[in-house]
């Protein structure tokens, strides 16, 4: 059974639209890719499936319901985990202290969260000295290593990651997605929103939006 | 619980905006703090000095609202000069048949539940003979005395008990004496406050029917006279008819010196030609030359008047506090004193005279705060806008993250809250130490200011600077003898004269009152300020900030 399905999603910018009739399947245990040139709509259709924005008409179920019904706030802290581009950690806060935020923002209750985000940071790759660092004094991989961490913080089934590849070096990009990888097979859903034809390559699945186009190529 | 630590985190990181909002709320907590004292302080010094408090009130008929009556009953008649004409006879006619309470009347008030005590007393004019004359620094007086005091001294009979003194004076009657009697020695003002003291022999009984008399040093002096001694009093109007009194003590009185002479040479208008009796004694002096009086016609007006002895009744009521006094105003208007007579308390006025200044700094600090309060939330307003749209990425991840934007507002305000908080309580501990100390010099000026005012219409009366005369200048007002008269009464002229003792320096303006005041300001700044952030917080849309950082 799909973990999230997009049912004849439209979305316009005022009088431009953007997305027409856009309908697709996302299970658990993937990794898919969500590709398409720039304008295509690839940024908006991620924030419509972390209900940051709000389809024209359509639908979209989170495991069989609609999440019109699921308070928004809810919806973005427990069921679904966002990697932003530029990544949107709290840049006065440490590596640290973003991950436990996050827990804390998802109502998470468990008593060692220091050491739960510990062990998060550190399966992503970083240790404790760059874990207490403020974000500002990584770098854009570690920053961004933080940002999956945070994601993964509060055991969200789906993970959205929009260009996560977008700004690293071949390495990182690299061991960034080994991390999407595992993740994918330890039973999440993972979404990427990439441009890149390296990462689609990758996914077990792509979705190809077109500019303005009214159906997608698989 | 994480907002609040998150609050602290965001407070602790950002220290120079804190420090710079924390620095704006201490210039205000100071500027607060003190002006709450300073107003504290007049709340203070009202209640302990009302503590301390005896308030006496008395009764007087208002004047000036029959002579407008009056004016206004007559309103058809204009005299030559084109204005509203008055009937001097008429009116003198209706004072002295309207004005004055019985002493039943007073009585009648005495009763009624606000009451701690009641006291009375009865003046009089007599003149004096050859073997007792009175106190005076004019060497013809002597001569004139004994024939002149009858010639005019009917024709103000309508003036509702002034002191006796001022009464002869006004009307030019120049009695040379005034023999007050009074219903207990509570009454005796002077004696209580130690203006008089008995030097010699002792004071008559209290309620005693008597002829006995008390009688100044100088008078004693004046003509040999001593204690057991026998004094002969005539009627001013009737020289034939004369009362015997025995001189029963002898009394000093630091009210009577060299310039309470009357310079239109009514020697009873000097403290020492006055002679102390009880009320009764002289009530039966006065019975008696009413039961002789005659009526006689005067040569030169064609008005008829009684050669009866004319006396001045007067009444004070011992209150408790000024609950008690507002409630004694409001039960004798319920036991039927007319409209037309007056309530009035001397002590509340030099009461409210003594607090002037304070209740004037008071109302500056009031202004004062209201302005320090408009000018500090409107920066803080100013400073919250720029921090939250300084902090608008960060509201946008928050929300992005599914943080709800209340909480996030939540954490906004407690930043607000905290940070102000701090500044508050530095600025009431440095507003505290140096609130009594501001206060003080403020006050200094304001009781400066006062004085000098003051002064400048002493100069303006001719008379010298900064003196508090003992007695009212001409016409020796002797307050302490008729207590009636004590807040001026009809036509309030005397309150010129009276030299209020300011509260010039307070102890104390700190209390637990001002801590909580403090709090209030402190979240009111909070809530004003704050309130904008919510505004700012709630309007925010998350992906449209998060879109345009990217």
């Amino acid at each position: 059974m799909a973990v999230l399905s997009l049912n004849n999603i439209c979305f316009s910018y005022k009088d431009t639209p953007v997305l027409n009739d856009v309908s697709y399947e996302f299970e658990r245990g993937k990794m898919y890719c969500i590709i398409g040139k720039s304008g295509a709509g690839k940024t908006t259709l991620l924030s419509i499936l972390s209900g940051l924005a709000k389809p024209k008409s359509g639908s979209i179920m989170y495991d069989g319901r609609d999440i019109k019904k699921i308070d928004k706030y809810k919806f973005r802290s427990k069921y679904i985990g966002v990697i932003f581009q530029s990544f949107n950690l709290i840049t006065k806060f440490t590596a640290l202290e973003n991950v436990i935020l996050s827990m804390n923002i998802a109502g998470y209750r468990q008593r060692k969260k220091r050491d739960k985000a510990l062990e998060l940071l550190k399966s992503v790759g970083l240790d404790e000295s760059e874990a207490n660092r403020r974000v500002l004094k990584l770098s854009g991989g570690q920053q961004q290593r933080v940002a999956i961490a945070r994601a993964l913080s509060y055991d969200a089934e789906i993970i959205l990651a929009d260009e996560p590849t977008g700004n690293l070096d071949s390495e990182t990009q690299s061991e960034i997605m080994a991390i999407f990888r595992s993740l994918a097979d330890s039973g999440k859903c993972v979404i990427l929103v990439s441009h890149s034809p390296e990462v689609a390559a990758l996914c077990d699945e792509k979705y190809e939006l077109i500019k303005y186009s009214k159906k997608a190529k698989k | 619980m994480y907002i609040i630590k998150n609050a602290f985190k965001c407070i602790g990181r950002s220290r120079g905006r804190n420090i710079l909002i924390g620095v704006i709320v201490f210039v205000i907590a100071v500027s607060a703090c003190i002006g709450l004292s300073i107003r504290q302080a007049a709340e203070n010094a009202k209640s302990e000095t009302l503590e301390g408090l005896t308030i006496t009130a008395t009764i007087s008929f208002d004047r000036q609202q029959a002579m407008n009556d009056m004016i206004s009953e007559d309103n058809g008649d204009i005299s030559e000069n084109g204005r509203p004409s008055f009937d001097r006879d008429k009116f003198s006619d209706f004072m002295g048949e309207s004005s004055s309470l019985t002493l039943d009347e007073y009585k009648k008030y005495a009763e009624a539940e606000s009451v701690k005590d009641f006291y009375y007393s009865v003046s009089a004019s007599f003149n004096g003979n050859d073997d007792f004359l009175p106190v005076s620094n004019d060497t013809t007086s002597e001569d004139e005395d004994t024939s002149n005091s009858n010639e005019n001294s009917f024709g103000m009979n309508g003036f509702f008990q002034p002191p006796e003194d001022k009464r002869n004076q006004m009307m030019g009657a120049q009695s040379d004496f005034t023999v007050v009697g009074y219903s207990s020695e509570s009454a005796m003002t002077s004696f209580i406050d130690g203006t008089a003291t008995i030097v010699d022999g002792a004071v008559f009984t209290e309620g005693t029917t008597d002829a006995e008399c008390i009688i100044s040093q100088e008078l004693a002096n004046y003509n040999s006279i001593e204690v057991s001694d026998t004094i002969t009093l005539e009627n001013p109007n009737n020289e034939d008819e004369s009362y015997e009194f025995t001189v029963v003590g002898i009394y000093t009185d630091s009210s009577s010196n060299e310039s309470s002479f009357s310079i239109m040479g009514a020697t009873s208008t000097d403290p020492a030609n006055k002679i102390y009796t009880s009320y009764a004694a002289l009530q039966a002096v006065l019975d008696a030359s009413g039961e002789n009086s005659e009526t006689v016609t005067d040569d030169d007006t064609g008005r008829e008047f009684s050669t009866e002895i004319k006396s001045t009744l007067s009444a004070t009521y011992l209150l408790s506090d000024v609950d008690s006094y507002n409630k004694f105003t409001e039960e004798v208007r319920e036991l039927g004193l007319d409209e037309s007579y007056n309530i009035s308390s001397s002590d509340i006025s030099s009461y409210e005279s003594s607090l002037v200044p304070l209740e004037t700094l008071s109302k500056l600090a009031g202004y004062f705060l209201i302005v320090v309060l408009l000018i500090g939330a409107i920066i803080l307003i100013v400073l919250n806008i720029f921090n939250i749209r300084e902090r608008k990425y960060e509201i946008g991840v928050l929300t992005a993250m599914g943080m709800k934007k209340f909480k996030v507002a939540l954490q906004f305000l407690t930043e607000i809250f905290v940070v102000t908080i701090i500044a508050v309580i530095v600025g009431v501990g440095v507003g505290g130490v140096s609130s009594v100390p501001v206060t003080n010099a403020l006050l200094e000026n304001q009781v400066a200011a006062q004085s000098s005012e003051y002064n400048r219409i002493e100069q303006n009366f001719g008379r010298p600077e900064n003196t508090i005369p003992d007695d009212m200048g001409p016409g020796n007002m002797g307050q302490n003898d008729i207590p009636q008269m004590q807040n001026g009464g009809p036509g309030n002229f005397f309150d010129a004269n009276e030299v209020a003792e300011y509260i010039s320096e307070i102890d104390e303006a700190m209390n637990l009152t001002v801590m909580f005041q403090m709090l209030g300001i402190a979240i009111l700044l909070t809530i004003v300020s704050g309130a904008v952030s919510m505004l700012f917080i709630m309007r925010y849309d998350p992906l449209r900030i998060l879109a345009n950082r990217d």
